[in-house]
């Protein structure tokens, strides 16, 4: 008989450590079992990192009734998911890796709760090159969200600044609970009608953040009067443990598409950058990124991918700038997760992406009803 | 008396009255009368009424708008052949079920009906017939028996419900139920049909039953529901017009789209066929077979890849293919619709299961009957070895093999039939994108498989190439090498891409072409890292042409992303062809024995957001003024490049139009940055003029649109003053446009891929490892439904649900009996727990369900999205009496875990009191218990509270208590906590599809009923039994207070001797003698109270007297009340008689065909 009792039988195998992330969380939101195998099967320290299973710990935690296996070398686990039940969650995250490697696990499953998600997380809150910073998830993720409805009470509160290596921040993320997601049609990119900033410092003199905008200002400063650059020093405890300095930068336009750039110090490099330096690549950055186009922000186009695929069965449609590889595969991802193709249809000028979905009628099951 | 006469109107309408106005010169062109004063209000009141009323009727016509995912139907405008569109794919037919008791002419009905549609007698419906209703409607019919499980499972699907009562005899239990089940999944429409009214020959009678049925049926249904009655049966059919007016009513029936089929794909099957050889179902008959179901797909788009389904009945399984047929039953196309009257031959029918035309399809074979011989159905009279040939004609399906009955057999057992499609060897049609695979077996398979050899590329080229049905219009010959191209001219390209090889020239032709194409890129690379002063040397040009070069190199992201094998890093790189050494290595990466060692294995990169930027490259790109410059248009300050909706402050009339034209002349080149005003190539003077005035234009309808925006103008119907209703519909009807437009250009598969397989075709599903029973079983009077299953809808979990037994259901439920639930497309037995939310602090568990109220339940089962409704059986099968539907509810939440209390109180004695300390036993077993529950609170039973405090030695489990006043040592000790519950973990799927008779499914039995089944007694425990309660008289000493106590105690104090006086008083002991005066007097009184008495006791009498004639008056009343009830019972019982006595006679076939399962 095919009739089965328990859970599904089905196990999704990956290979490699590589997008450990997006399979988890897509793993938790389609429910289905995920095994991979040859986690750094070939380097010289073999297996899962400790972030990884700091990770790991943070998806079990959040979850209820999730179970996780992992080997003894740590070269494979099994990832059973759970669902979501929401509520109050501390977690104090592996300094490996900062913040907004947690969150970015965190942000697309917090709206599926059963109970509005408030988690409060220790750690790094940004560094340069890898994840996305607290600054960048606050101004520019959380507009993202609130395109598909995730808006009343969405918020994420900076406490403590904690600069890599040693960290010491510590950020609270708020989301309130959906049963649907809207259904987007974003195409108009509009024009570049303000930009915005944060220059943080923590542990270095209060003089950097200042340096930082006047050089960001002295290249934008062309575009459009509409610049506000703030600037953002923490002092004393709530500067975490080691010095650092960075400036992210966000450009909304007049159909309020966002886009961002950051750039932060990097702790004991070979040879010290300045304020001025990291101001003038953040808005370097930033130009390429409003040069590529597209109506969001190309770090966040596997987020809006994901939530129009979780919408009703109606089509959404945005237009993106070229995909980035980490969008690639994404939606190769998604393909074996939800089934869920993706229409793309590139601009041959402008490089720009039409991506459109048909939503597979995902609704929040964890939200009770009354 | 003089007949009074009927008094002539003159006409209000016509020519004649027409003709009069205009001699008279009235004007009523007006629409109304003549009177125009006669449409006013006379009153303000009555001007405010009808507003209001209005106003009523306006909010009563409101509901809450849903999407319906079905297609629109199409609209045929009054105008010939006009409004059919064509191209559009039609919504799929309505399913009308045709539901009631048996014997009360279901089969009838349905032939009348299909006669009525098709001219086609058909001797034995079976399963859905769909037939064309008309220009724009088809609509599936089907006969549903009177099991409860093809009830429920019909109930899911079905749009009308006919419900046939029996007219002679009332509603049935069957009729009430379905009503309920119907209710609690969505409430389809549905139509009365009041039959055997033929039977009722007093027409008072008939009249008065019509009206109590009419009237037991509204309140069912709703307040004027349709009821239709029909009379007599004649040729075996109902009277034409009777039909024909219930047939008007099908076609034009409109239908709300429900909450439940809005989100889940579904079809009702119409054909099954099972796929698996011949000759492995002999070597292994119980083989799981692959079987292929047939229909037309409804609700929502069904997912094109590994579609999970349920079949009720039969289970979850998932559909390993789907591929659209051509249609059946298609609608009558435009060149039929020239005429007014559709043409006979677009009257189609599609019944597989019946024998229509005198072709059959079964399971496994097409039967064609040759009428004249011996067809079932005639009404010709027997002979003996006629009878016996019919009664051949009986026999079980499976033993059909071996018989050779009447109808003749153009197959045998091992060929198909007619259909060519199962000779075919199918595969996956999209190539697979490596990396996870499903499930952990086939791994070793799927490498040969894929991107294999020439042979099995030429093979799936075929396959392909055939796979499309004849009716699918002009696609299909492209079919054979289109994947995801969106034009012609990139096919070969793709080929490419997606990992074929072919022979042949062309291919060979965009090899070179190809290899063009990755030179320049590499020279482009190059460029970019190392030649710096060259990249600064006409930099604008070199942005355009690179840009060009890029976007213009003939690539299709979506066949690189999901039909290559390149790594997501050269895709995003421009690639589009793995280097060999990549592909291979990526191959060989499935395969574990020969893993190659890779750079993908080490290192922390891979999961990460940002990539890492050449700063270098960076500065120097955006150091140079002209590339600053460049997306200066990207700003709202920039330069206008083109005029959008949200408009442009900064805007002079004179530079906006010059900056038009150049986006409009170079073809977008504004956005590479060549439309730099005054740097582009000034326009010619006509060009400018047409500009301008379309600027003009268009700036004027910005404007307009705006200001239309910001201040709610009325005057236009878009951006118009809308309430909220009309927005949202009209942002519904947007958002369908923007479905049904947004992938219309894409080839069918590639859509199929995308958006999956679309409500209103007919496709075919190919499913593997079914049970066979399914096959063998396979009753075509019993439905088969494929239901779609959400992807959360596979797990399993606690389901909460809002629970309210069926106030017809007679017993109450009892927590962790087994109950049967109708929820989603399952039928399930589980084990619920009920509970009730105790002062919001706990939910706290109930042993029985409540009664007249709500209360919840707790259920292990598979998961269903809040607010589903459903219901509950406690048995499928009719055997069972009385009402079957035991309670009805709607999911509430999904859990994984569940938080249900009950109360558990522990007891204890003291053993030791002393002043406000009591030490406790009996209440643990051991010091770790007590341990547990320091602190807790505790009470004796007189109320005194205390507190755990901590363990003694001595006995094990007592412990120290503290409590606010001495206890006794005859008090009981409580410790009241809470004990949590989890439900048991039972999911028991109906599998009655699975079963020759679905009656004789049987769940999880109660422990009662296994006791009364195989005949054990109840255990009975000695202490449990009940003994005669014996309570002594208590008796107490008496109260002896001392002498020198009492002494000294103040006299309310002192003890009072209450015992009576023994001794007789005065007044009781002496003598009295009367005096003559005393004598008199007493005398007089006797007197007086003796004529009192007499005259009480005749006044009785007479009041008896009275009351005598009174009784004889009641008595007679009674009597005739007696009368006309015993009356009434012989009436009941005659008509009960009559039609047992009419059950029987069907039974043995005397009203025609009836129900023989």
């Amino acid at each position: 008989m095919t009739t089965q009792a328990g859970p599904s039988r089905d196990i999704l195998r990956f290979t490699t450590h590589r997008h450990l992330r997006q399979r988890i969380l897509l793993s938790i939101l389609s429910g289905k079992s995920i095994r991979v195998d040859g986690i750094r099967s070939d380097d010289v320290q073999v297996g899962l990192r400790d972030y990884e299973i700091n990770l790991l710990r943070l998806a079990e935690k959040v979850t209820n009734g999730s179970t996780i296996e992992i080997s003894v070398t740590g070269t494979s686990f099994l990832f059973h998911p759970g669902l979501l039940p929401g509520g109050n969650y501390t977690h104090t995250c592996h300094i490996g890796r900062s913040i907004g490697y947690y969150l970015e696990l965190l942000i697309p499953l917090a709206p599926f709760c059963k109970k509005p998600f408030e988690i409060n997380l220790y750690g790094v809150t940004g560094e340069e090159g890898r994840d996305m910073s607290v600054d960048m998830i606050r101004t520019v993720t959380l507009p993202h969200l609130h395109l598909f409805g995730v808006t009343d009470g969405l918020e994420l509160q900076i406490k403590k600044r904690g600069s890599a290596p040693l960290g010491g921040g510590q950020a609270v993320f708020k989301c309130p609970v959906v049963r649907t997601l809207k259904t987007i049609q974003f195409l108009e990119k509009g024009k570049i009608k303000k930009i915005r900033g944060v220059a943080y410092s923590t542990r270095v003199s209060p003089q950097f953040a200042n340096r930082m905008v006047e050089s960001a200002r002295s290249i934008l400063n062309r575009y459009i009067p509409d610049i506000y650059l703030i600037t953002d020093v923490y002092k004393g405890e709530d500067s975490g443990k080691s010095p650092g300095y960075g400036l992210t930068l966000v450009s909304q336009s007049t159909t309020s598409s966002i886009h961002s750039s950051e750039t932060l110090s990097i702790p004991n490099p070979d040879k010290p950058q300045t304020p001025e330096e990291i101001a003038l690549n953040a808005t370097r950055l930033l130009l390429e990124e409003i040069k590529e186009g597209g109506c969001i922000d190309s770090k966040h186009q596997w987020l809006i991918s994901l939530l129009m695929a979780l919408g009703k069965e109606d089509v959404s449609k945005v237009k993106m700038g070229p995909l980035t590889s980490h969008t690639i595969q994404f939606y190769r991802d998604m393909l074996s997760f939800f089934g869920t193709k993706y229409k793309l249809v590139e601009d041959k000028k402008t490089g720009e992406v039409d991506v459109s979905c048909i939503g597979i009628g995902y609704s929040n099951v964890n939200k009770s009803m009354a | 008396m003089e007949q009074s006469h009927k008094v002539h109107h003159k006409p209000s309408a016509g020519t004649k009255h027409a003709k009069k106005d205009a001699a008279k010169g009235v004007d009523r062109s007006g629409g109304k009368g003549f009177n125009p004063k006669a449409f006013t209000n006379t009153s303000f009141r009555a001007a405010d009424r009808a507003a209001r009323r209005t106003a009523e009727k306006d909010q009563k016509r409101l509901h809450v708008p849903l999407v319906n995912r079905n297609p629109e139907e199409r609209k045929v405008t009054s105008a010939k052949g006009q409004g059919m569109d064509e191209g559009k794919l039609p919504p799929p037919p309505i399913i009308v079920g045709i539901v009631g008791p048996p014997g009360v002419g279901k089969s009838t009905l349905l032939r009348s009906l299909v006669r009525r549609f098709t001219k086609h007698n058909l001797n034995s419906p079976q399963g859905p017939i769909t037939v064309v209703s008309g220009k724009t409607r088809r609509i599936t019919f089907i006969e549903c028996g009177n099991d409860l499980n093809s009830m429920i499972d019909l109930g899911k699907v079905v749009d009308l419900v006919l419900l046939m009562i029996d007219g002679s005899f009332g509603f049935e239990m069957e009729t009430f139920e379905f009503l309920n089940i119907l209710q609690s999944h969505g409430f389809p429409k549905v139509i009365g049909l009041l039959t055997h009214l033929d039977l009722i020959k007093k027409a008072s009678t008939l009249k008065d039953t019509k009206k109590r049925l009419k009237h037991r049926f509204w309140t069912e249904i709703y307040q004027g529901a349709k009821l239709f009655s029909l009379s007599g049966v004649l040729n075996g059919r109902y009277p034409d017009t009777e039909i024909n007016l219930l047939s008007r009513f099908i076609s034009v029936m409109k239908f709300r789209p429900l909450v439940f089929r809005n989100q889940h794909p579904y079809l009702l099957i119409d054909r099954l066929q099972d796929m698996t050889s011949r000759q492995l179902i002999q070597e292994n008959k119980k083989l799981d077979r692959t079987i292929t179901l047939y229909g037309y797909l409804r609700g929502p788009n069904l997912p094109p890849r590994n579609a999970k389904i349920h079949i009720p009945g039969a289970g979850d399984l998932e559909v390993k293919s789907v591929e659209r047929l051509s249609d059946p039953c298609p609608l009558p196309t435009l060149e039929s619709e020239r005429r007014r009257k559709m043409g006979e031959k677009a009257k189609l029918i599609h019944a597989p299961m019946s024998d229509v035309g005198g072709v059959m399809y079964d399971k496994d074979a097409v039967y064609i009957n040759v009428p004249g011989s011996f067809s079932k159905g005639g009404d010709a009279p027997q002979g003996e070895g006629e009878k016996m040939v019919m009664d051949l004609q009986d026999a079980n399906k499976t033993f059909a093999d071996g018989i050779q009955n009447s109808e003749i057999r153009l197959f045998g057992h091992s060929t198909a039939p007619l259909e060519h499609t199962q000779q075919r060897v199918r595969r996956a049609a999209a190539p697979r994108s490596g990396g996870p695979m499903l499930g952990g077996t086939d791994d070793d398979d799927d490498d040969e498989e894929e991107y294999g050899s020439d042979e099995d590329e030429e093979d799936y080229e075929d396959v392909d190439g055939e796979g499309i049905v004849d009716g699918l219009n002009e696609e299909s010959d492209q079919e054979g090498d289109v994947r995801y191209a969106e034009s012609d001219s990139e096919n070969d390209d793709l080929e490419f891409a997606t990992g074929f090889q072919q022979e042949g020239k062309i291919v060979n032709i965009e090899d070179e072409d190809f290899d063009d194409e990755e030179n320049d890129d590499i020279e482009d690379g190059s460029d970019e890292d190392e030649d710096v002063p060259q990249w600064k040397k006409n930099l604008s040009d070199k942005a355009a042409t690179s840009f060009a070069e890029r976007m213009g190199r003939r690539r299709d992201l979506m066949s690189l992303i999901y039909g290559s094998e390149l790594s997501p890093a050269e895709i995003g790189a421009g690639k589009t062809r793995p280097s060999s050494a990549d592909a291979e290595s990526s191959r060989m990466a499935q395969d574990d024995l020969f893993q190659v060692s890779r750079e993908e294995n080490k290192g922390d990169e891979g999961d990460q957001l940002k990539v890492p930027v050449d700063l270098e490259a960076l500065k120097t790109r955006w150091d140079d003024e002209e590339m600053l410059d460049s997306i200066r248009e990207m700003f709202i300050s920039g330069p206008i490049g083109e005029v959008d909706a949200e408009g442009n402050p900064y805007e002079e009339d004179g530079e906006g139009f010059e900056d038009i034209e150049d986006g409009s002349d170079n073809g977008g080149d504004d956005e590479q940055g060549d439309g730099v005003p005054y740097v582009g190539v000034k326009p010619s003077a006509s060009d400018h003029e047409s500009a301008r005035a379309q600027a003009a234009a268009k700036k004027q309808a910005a404007l307009k649109a705006k200001f239309d925006e910001q201040y709610d103008d009325d005057s236009d119907e878009e951006g118009g003053k809308m309430d909220f209703y009309d927005q949202q519909k009209s942002e519904m009807a947007k958002q369908k446009q923007l479905n049904e437009d947004e992938f219309e250009g894409l080839d069918i598969d590639t859509r199929a891929q995308i958006e999956g397989y679309r409500s209103g075709m007919y496709v075919r599903l190919e499913i593997n490892d079914v049970p066979c029973e399914l096959v063998e079983h396979f009753n075509p009077k019993i439905p088969i439904i494929v239901g779609g299953l959400l992807a959360a809808e596979e797990r399993f979990g606690y389901i909460t649900v809002r629970i309210k037994r069926h106030r017809w259901f007679t017993r109450t439920l009892k927590t962790n009996n087994p109950i049967i639930f109708s929820l989603g497309w399952r039928r399930f037995q589980s084990l619920p727990i009920y509970h009730l939310d105790d002062h919001s602090i706990r939910n706290r568990f109930l042993k029985y369900t409540p009664e007249h109220m709500h209360c919840y339940a707790t259920f292990y089962g598979p998961v269903s999205q809040p607010n589903t409704g459903f219901c509950c059986f406690n048995s499928l099968s009719e055997g069972a009496s009385g009402f079957r539907i035991s309670a009805t509810g709607v999911v509430l939440d999904i859990d994984r875990s569940t938080k249900i209390v009950k109360k558990l109180k522990l007891t204890g004695v003291p053993y030791k009191i002393f002043k406000n300390t009591a030490f406790i036993k009996d209440m643990f077993n051991s010091a770790l218990e007590v341990a547990k529950f320091e602190g807790a609170n505790i009470k004796t039973v007189s109320g005194i509270r205390g507190q755990v405090k901590k363990a003694q030695g001595k006995p094990d489990g007592a412990f120290r208590a503290t409590f606010e006043d001495k206890i006794l040592m005859r008090d009981i000790v409580f410790l009241r906590a809470w004990y949590s519950i989890e439900p048991k973990k039972l999911y028991n799927p109906v599998c009655s599809l699975l079963l020759a008779d679905s009656e004789e499914w049987q769940g999880m039995r109660l422990t009662g009923q296994i006791r009364r089944d195989e005949g054990i007694k109840t255990p009975l425990d000695i202490n449990s039994a009940y003994k005669p309660i014996e309570r002594t008289t208590r008796r107490f000493n008496t109260l002896k207070v001392p002498k020198k106590l009492e002494a000294s105690l103040p006299y309310a104090s002192k003890t009072k001797n209450l015992a009576p006086q023994k001794k007789q008083t005065y007044l009781q002991s002496r003598a009295v003698i009367l005096s003559e005066e005393d004598k008199k007097a007493v005398s007089l009184l006797q007197q007086i109270q003796s004529l009192k008495k007499d005259k009480i006791s005749r006044r009785k009498e007479k009041q008896e007297e009275r009351r005598k004639e009174y009784r004889k008056k009641i008595g007679i009343v009674d009597e005739k009340k007696q009368d006309k009830l015993k009356e009434e019972r012989r009436e009941r019982f005659k008509k009960e008689g009559l039609k047992r006595k009419r059950d029987e006679a069907a039974a043995e076939g005397k009203y025609g065909k009836k129900r023989t399962r």
